[in-house]
């Protein structure tokens, strides 16, 4: 069992390098599906397994994965979820667009559409609770991540950073420059299900102040 | 039947179970920072390894019980007083209405664990009452306790005393040696971490301990995808010193991932302090598992439900 796309993360996790983003997604279901694995954690481009190690080995928990991994993953049991958010950009609720527009070289109006134009895809919740990395950016709003962090930024705020696109769920400090916020509510712990955004899921942002 | 926290020291909140299976969702395990120590103080009350417990960093803490009601405290290693008198941690002790339970400032350890005869009232997320201070959940509404708050109790008992078998008191220091295995991002460069000693700094939280010393040079440009990333990972963020992550860590990262300390000894983690020294002991795999299976063994017979 020598699948050069798997290694070890520490004592107790496996990573399986798939840089590409379907075949990411449908491995990180096929894992979860399993019940095998303590976590599944899809990440920018592996997906992460932490296993029991009082159930495996780590050459078992290898050759496990190995094995799940034979077969194909089952292709997405349903359609991709399209979830509209609206978003107030520039001024308080996006505190940096005008900065973006000078390091990009656009007009505020011309990054706003670029933002608006393609449907961006969830990649992963992580970092903290409910926090979505999504792709689908248009490369020319490539921008660097803040010299300094802000300590604390709205819940609903979106960052941009070297071609992805960040919504911060929860209130907190961000290292992203902010663009905008949504006022639709992305993590709710009292809801059945408090995360409005799952991995997969596309997003289409909407001008919130043109309609 | 309640408890009141007179003091809370420097940061008093309710843990229980870690949420397993959530990561994805970026959501932390959290719970108790010490589990061995939550565990034991549990034992001792007759409840299970994970029941919600009160967590109290550095200790320096006063609790009054409004009702009589039996207790044990675990822990990072502080001076205890009930109703004025001296009594011992590891074991059973009976508060009666309206005694004052001192804990004096922690000698050594970092958290001291008191476990009740009862039912704590918490809120619950995602099936776990463990509190997460960044999100605010579960715990006491999701935040430390203040003084003069209550904390709601049920089903309190008095309960004949026990105590923690002396060979399972764990011992706290200021140093430690922690068992790890290379992380995912270990560099060549890298190799000389085995001999060094690292110091704990004042940036220390329950996401985790800052270290500094002689860390490998990894170029800044150096940045990574973010991926998964679980307690007990030593990152190295850039500016040159450690990150070890505890269990409130943030569930993916970037930063270069160097080591990861055994699943056995993780649990010590909890108990590291600013200036308590760090040594890292180079395990493989398969001797990460075996040390995990060894220490599991010592610890079944007094805590059968309990997994490191």
């Amino acid at each position: 069992m020598s699948d050069p796309a798997i290694t070890f993360c520490g004592d107790d996790a496996l990573r399986l390098s798939a840089p590409d983003r379907d075949e990411r997604l449908a491995r990180a279901s096929q894992l979860q599906a399993t019940g095998d694995w303590l976590e599944v954690v899809p990440g920018r481009r592996d997906v992460t397994v932490q296993f029991d190690p009082f159930r495996h080995g780590p050459d078992e928990a290898l050759a496990h994965l190995a094995r799940t991994l034979a077969t194909p993953a089952p292709p997405p049991s349903r359609t991709l979820e399209t979830v509209e958010l609206p978003v107030h950009f520039g001024g308080k609720n996006g505190p940096d667009l005008a900065d973006i527009s000078t390091r990009t070289g656009l007009p505020e109006s011309e990054v706003i559409s670029r933002l608006l134009s393609e449907a961006l895809q969830v990649d992963m919740l992580g970092f903290t609770p409910g926090f979505a990395y999504m792709s689908g950016l248009d490369a020319a709003l490539e921008i660097p991540r803040l010299l300094q962090p802000r300590q604390q930024v709205p819940a609903g705020s979106i960052g941009l950073i070297t071609g992805q696109c960040g919504l911060y769920a929860l209130a907190g400090p961000a290292g992203w420059p902010i663009i905008g916020r949504t006022p639709v509510s992305l993590f709710d712990a009292a809801a059945d299900n408090p995360f409005r955004l799952r991995p997969g899921m596309q997003v289409r942002l909407v001008d919130a102040d043109q309609s | 039947m309640s408890l009141t926290i007179l003091q809370p020291g420097v940061q008093a909140t309710l843990q229980g179970a870690p949420r397993i299976g959530s990561r994805h969702l970026g959501v932390p395990a959290s719970g108790p920072a010490d589990p061995l120590s939550m565990a034991l103080a549990n034992r001792l009350v007759g409840k299970a390894s994970d029941a919600t417990a009160i967590e109290i960093t550095f200790g320096g803490a006063a609790i009054r019980f409004d009702a009589p009601v039996s207790f044990a405290v675990t822990g990072a290693q502080s001076a205890l007083t009930l109703a004025g008198r001296a009594v011992e941690p590891h074991v059973t002790h009976s508060a009666g209405e309206g005694d004052e339970l001192q804990i004096a400032p922690a000698r050594q350890g970092c958290r001291v664990y008191i476990a009740i005869a009862g039912d704590i009232d918490a809120n619950i997320f995602l099936g776990s009452t463990s509190t997460y201070l960044p999100a605010t959940l579960g715990g006491y509404e999701g935040r430390a306790l203040r003084p003069g708050e209550t904390v709601q109790l049920a089903s309190v008992r008095v309960i004949p005393p026990m105590e923690t078998p002396e060979d399972l008191h764990p011992v706290c220091s200021n140093s430690y040696a922690l068992r790890a295995v290379e992380g995912p991002d270990f560099p060549a460069s890298a190799r000389h971490m085995w001999d060094e000693t690292f110091t704990a700094t004042q940036r220390a939280s329950r996401m985790g301990v800052e270290l500094e010393g002689a860390f490998p040079y990894i170029p800044e440009d150096a940045s990574h995808p973010s991926a998964a990333i679980f307690p007990g990972a030593l990152q190295l963020p850039p500016g040159g010193r450690g990150f070890l992550l505890l269990a409130d860590a943030q569930t993916t990262g970037g930063y270069p991932h160097l080591l990861q300390v055994i699943r056995a000894d993780r649990h010590l983690l909890g108990q590291v302090r600013p200036g308590d020294r760090i040594r890292f002991l180079h395990r493989t795999q398969q001797q990460a598992a075996d040390a995990l299976r060894a220490k599991q063994a010592l610890l079944s017979a007094w805590l059968p439900d309990f997994h490191l």
